[in-house]
């Protein structure tokens, strides 16, 4: 994954405040409404999920895919961009 | 008995048994830790035999012991103790080679089942592998002085017989 979506970058390049969940990259319309039936309404929910796995992207992906429904590539592109948010911010 | 029914810590102790890491479980993560061990279980069902290894070890300790007390329950106790005390020891102590032999059984028991030991056991490794390439380099040094000094003489002699 070395290019990387403008989705991705507008997520990545500030704190994600009261980001709806549906602007982590990798997670669109639908993806965001199965999250958000689960209680994941916001951005910060998934990473409080993200943080709960110790930021292990396997874990993380794994459990997206689970959750959601969201395939390989999708689940992978939350992660990395969790992982650069944390990466900055946390 | 499911993982589902066991406790937090049960899965806890497990996911530790098998070498996965692990974040603390709750409702969100549970599932996602049940799943990864019982996949960890069905490929790895080795940890359990080794599990066995390390009772028989603990058996030996305890009869070794018990020269010592002549009740069994306070020879496992006291066992506890030394083993608790050599654990201690052994951070301080991981750089010396001369141990006593009980100590090293000890260790050895320690070793086949506490995974956090694991460090101290590495770095004993690497500096026994640091003293076996000193050796080594030592061996070479030798060799390599010894080809130069005959290399010198001869051509000594070449130059003495010209």
């Amino acid at each position: 994954m070395s290019t990387t979506s403008q989705k991705h970058r507008d997520f990545v390049g500030e704190p994600m405040g009261d980001k709806a969940v549906t602007a982590l990259s990798g997670i669109g319309e639908i993806l965001g409404r199965k999250l958000e039936e689960q209680g994941f309404d916001k951005a910060y929910v998934v990473l409080g999920q993200f943080l709960l796995l110790k930021k292990d992207s396997e874990m993380f992906t794994e459990w997206l895919k689970d959750a959601s429904g969201a395939n390989s590539r999708q689940a992978a592109s939350c992660a990395q961009c969790l992982k650069e948010w944390c990466d900055a911010f946390l | 008995m499911s993982l589902s029914e066991k406790s937090v810590e049960e899965i806890s102790k497990l996911l530790d048994e098998y070498g996965i890491k692990h974040g603390p479980i709750v409702d969100s993560t549970r599932k996602l830790y049940e799943k990864k061990l019982e996949k960890a279980m069905e490929n790895a069902p080795v940890n359990t035999s080794s599990d066995k290894t390390y009772y028989r070890e603990e058996e030996e300790e305890v009869t070794y012991i018990t020269y010592h007390s002549p009740v069994r329950h306070e020879g496992y106790a006291d066992m506890l103790k030394r083993r608790g005390n050599a654990e201690s020891d052994e951070d301080d102590e991981s750089d010396q080679d001369t141990e006593p032999p009980i100590q090293m059984t000890n260790r050895a028991a320690n070793h086949s089942t506490v995974r956090s030991k694991e460090p101290v056991r590495k770095s004993g490794g690497s500096m026994w592998k640091a003293i076996r390439m000193l050796l080594l380099l030592a061996v070479l040094a030798a060799v390599v002085y010894y080809a130069y000094c005959h290399v010198i003489n001869n051509e000594e002699n070449y130059f003495g017989v010209q």
